[in-house]
């Protein structure tokens, strides 16, 4: 598990960090267009940067510390795991030549203005001391750059170790906030919805599917097979596009909201908690209906072909041969071997409702973690894409050991060593 | 007649005749795929059916044969106006020539059945953009003033080649590594299981929207993006089936007789575990279809202006007062992959060998 979680976070931490137009070279144009801002087409910005740059050596400097691009490639992912230190709080500063000491101001401390001596030896190594001699325990400093006549520029910084493992997944860059702050209420959205859709398309399969089973041929089945198919052959996000040009009120009718969790927020804070209650829910039905969709098709089909097969096993006759009513003969003897494959799909549908989130929360446009993380990838925003990724890796291995766990309580025959 | 069928049953037929009349049997699925092929071989002569070209022009005791050179890979079918003595810049408009040249002259030109292109503007001639369907327009423009209809039919194309092409590609990876992992089992077994592992840790939908973001993806690109992430599913399947057959007695024969490792992999091990594989075909062409109107809605598909269905969705839902915009697109995506599931669902019935009984 571990292994993988390392595997595929490098994997995309490689493809992400080495692709053309990343952050930097995003802000860069930004800044050399005269701030002409605008979130960057789909796609957009492979286009390396022409000639010479505008910037100053300076500002590309700071840009590259500030996304972390002044490292080889291992060490940024390290940093980002959080094994290896983190330099924050970076101050600039210049030795003039000649010296090898200077004093340097690096913010304040117990309301008083913290100073630090900053000493250089033969070899170059600076050290940093506090104001009473000591070794400074918290600041460290390198020279950066050493100029012709001798004046060297060097930088003081902090160290720290935090990353993922450390739960910090960094700052995002378009909200400049920490990633699992704007992850938070998004994810509780997507959670939201795909709850409800998971346990909904359960409740509906499971009888349905069993239904379907005992009535074979019917015309109870032919009919429900059509809707089967036809769930099967629309994705969930499509006919979530046309529940809404039906009943958004766009051509025809005026029923349910066009989209969004819940109603605007003035409107949202002045409401009474039933009304709060009625609107969210107002605002729900469309893309719960898309949402459950998407694993209506296959749950059925399972649950009754299980069912169907394990009704033509011998077991079954010999029940009906010893003269069990048919209640008995179903609903004990054959249901409990028929749930065992749908107990082992549980964890596979729970990733499909996240990974069914990107569409249905842009066509609802409900501000949800699937829609986070596409304008992440457009944005460039690394951290969330990042951050993201290991949500979901993580979910995921966390859905496989759900799926183990119910395939061995819904069937006897399997344990765990 | 009775004769006949009697003679019928002692002849013994084939599996894959059995298959294929049982297949033949259901017509739910036999006649989708008759529809399905049909219609998609019909596609690929597009340029004559849905173009805005004419099929033949004669000006000046001359002929001209624009929409049929458009059917051959690199043929030039372009003629300017001023070719066929009309006052335009650029190609000629082969829809004013008709009006034009409706009475009093010698020279004649015969349209395609629906004379729109699937990419040309067409509001310089009075169209609006977002027209809702007319006579003219069969299912409207679009937000560039582009016939829908045309760029449906076009799209159809598209999309199915795309997901057949993907899906050969990943049965061909799928089948070979699996197998390969299967039959050769050790460290190699060991170390791909590795890799497929992570790579199936991965959100899929995901990876591929980071690499066509970066990688701005053309029609092959895009087939690449996706088969990388995904052979893998077959890989599970083919590697079971190929460690359960190489224990066989027939397989250890093929070996003691000195059999090459390909011989053995793909004469005689790989005709034994193909069944399934070929039943998931279908829904694997399906779920091709489906990711490729996904993609091209979120706008990190096939590059514009290529007509394709999740484009025009993504416009329609932008103006969902635009239904036509909206409903087309998904209402051929639906019959298409309603026609392959059917198909599926044939292919699948007919090599099941097994059959179900009735309750009782």
């Amino acid at each position: 598990m571990i292994p993988t979680f390392l595997g595929s976070t490098i994997l995309v931490f490689t493809i992400l960090q080495l692709a053309p137009g990343g952050p930097l070279e995003q802000t860069m144009i930004q800044l050399q267009m005269g701030g002409m801002t605008g979130g960057g087409e789909a796609g957009g910005g492979s286009s390396s940067l022409l000639g010479g740059s505008v910037l100053p050596e300076s500002a590309l400097k700071e840009l590259k510390r500030f996304y972390g691009f002044d490292k080889p490639i291992y060490q940024r992912y390290l940093i980002w795991l959080g094994i290896w230190p983190r330099e924050i709080k970076h101050r600039d500063f210049t030795i003039p030549s000649g010296k090898a000491q200077v004093e340097k101001r690096v913010g304040k401390r117990d309301g008083q203005i913290w100073r630090v001596d900053v000493s250089m030896d033969e070899k170059g190594e600076l050290s940093v001391f506090d104001k009473d001699g000591s070794p400074s325990p918290v600041w460290q400093a390198t020279i950066d750059e050493t100029h012709e006549d001798g004046t060297r520029e060097a930088v003081i910084f902090q160290q720290e170790y935090s990353g993922i493992l450390t739960g910090n997944l960094g700052k995002s860059y378009t909200y400049a906030k920490p990633v699992t702050e704007v992850m938070k209420p998004r994810f509780r959205i997507s959670l939201f919805f795909g709850l409800i859709g998971y346990f909904l398309s359960y409740i509906v399969c499971i009888p349905l599917g069993i239904r379907k089973a005992l009535k074979h041929g019917s015309s109870f089945d032919f009919i429900s097979s059509v809707i089967v198919f036809v769930a099967y052959s629309i994705p969930g996000w499509a006919l979530g596009g046309v529940l809404l040009v039906l009943f958004g009120g766009g051509s025809f009718w005026d029923i349910f909201p066009l989209g969004g969790f819940h109603a605007p927020m003035e409107i949202w804070e002045e409401m009474s908690f039933i009304e709060k209650v009625i609107n969210q829910a107002h605002h729900a039905v469309l893309p719960v209906i898309a949402w459950s969709i998407t694993s209506f098709a296959t749950l059925t089909v399972l649950m009754k072909n299980s069912l169907l097969e394990n009704l033509s096993q011998d077991y079954i006759r010999t029940a009906f041969a010893k003269g069990l009513s048919e209640k008995r003969v179903v609903w004990i003897h054959a249901m409990r071997n028929s749930i065992i494959p749908i107990a082992s799909g549980i964890g596979y549908i729970i990733a499909v409702v996240i990974s069914g989130s990107y569409f249905i929360e842009r066509v609802f446009n409900i501000d949800g973690f699937g829609r986070m993380a596409y304008q992440a990838i457009l944005d460039r925003d690394y951290p969330i894409t990042l951050g993201f990724l290991v949500v979901v890796v993580l979910i995921r291995l966390a859905a496989n050991i759900i799926s183990d766990l119910a395939l061995a309580t819904a069937d006897p025959r399997i344990r765990f060593k | 007649m009775t004769n006949t069928k009697q003679r019928n049953k002692h002849v013994s037929i084939s599996i894959n005749r059995r298959r294929w009349l049982k297949f033949k049997g259901l017509k739910r699925g036999y006649y989708s795929f008759i529809t399905i092929v049909a219609v998609y071989g019909i596609s690929f002569l597009l340029p004559v059916l849905i173009n805005s070209k004419a099929l033949v022009v004669q000006y000046k005791g001359e002929y001209y044969f624009p929409a049929i050179l458009d059917l051959i890979p690199g043929a030039s079918s372009y003629y300017p106006g001023t070719k066929f003595g009309q006052n335009v810049p650029g190609e000629a408009n082969y829809r004013n020539l008709k009006k034009e040249w409706e009475s009093g002259t010698d020279n004649w030109l015969v349209m395609p059945f629906y004379p729109y292109n699937p990419y040309e503007d067409i509001t310089t001639e009075g169209n609006k953009m977002y027209e809702a369907p007319s006579r003219n327009h069969w299912l409207g423009t679009d937000n560039t003033g582009r016939d829908v209809f045309a760029r449906l039919f076009y799209a159809f194309n598209i999309s199915i080649s795309f997901a057949l092409i993907l899906t050969l590609i990943n049965y061909l990876l799928g089948i070979t590594i699996g197998g390969a992992m299967g039959y050769f089992g050790g460290k190699f077994d060991l170390l791909t299981q590795r890799v497929i592992e992570i790579w199936s840790s991965l959100p899929m939908l995901f990876v591929i929207i980071i690499m066509s973001s970066i990688l701005r993806p053309s029609f092959f690109l895009l087939i690449f993006i996706y088969t990388m992430v995904n052979w893998i599913f077959l890989t599970y399947y083919m590697r079971a089936e190929f460690y359960r057959e190489k224990a066989k007695d027939y397989v250890s024969a093929a070996i003691s007789m000195g059999q090459r490792s390909h011989i053995i992999i793909f004469r005689h091990i790989l005709p034994n575990s193909l069944v399934p594989v070929i039943t998931y075909f279908p829904f694997s062409v399906v779920g091709g279809i489906a990711m490729l109107v996904g993609l091209d809605y979120l706008g990190f598909g096939l590059p514009p202006p290529t007509p394709s269905w999740g484009q025009m969705l993504a416009v329609g839902l932008e103006n969902i007062t635009k239904w036509w915009m909206v409903f087309s697109p998904i209402s051929a995506q639906f019959l298409t992959l309603m026609g392959i599931v059917f198909i599926g669902e044939g292919i699948r019935e007919a090599f099941d060998p097994k059959v179900y009984s009735r309750l009782r």
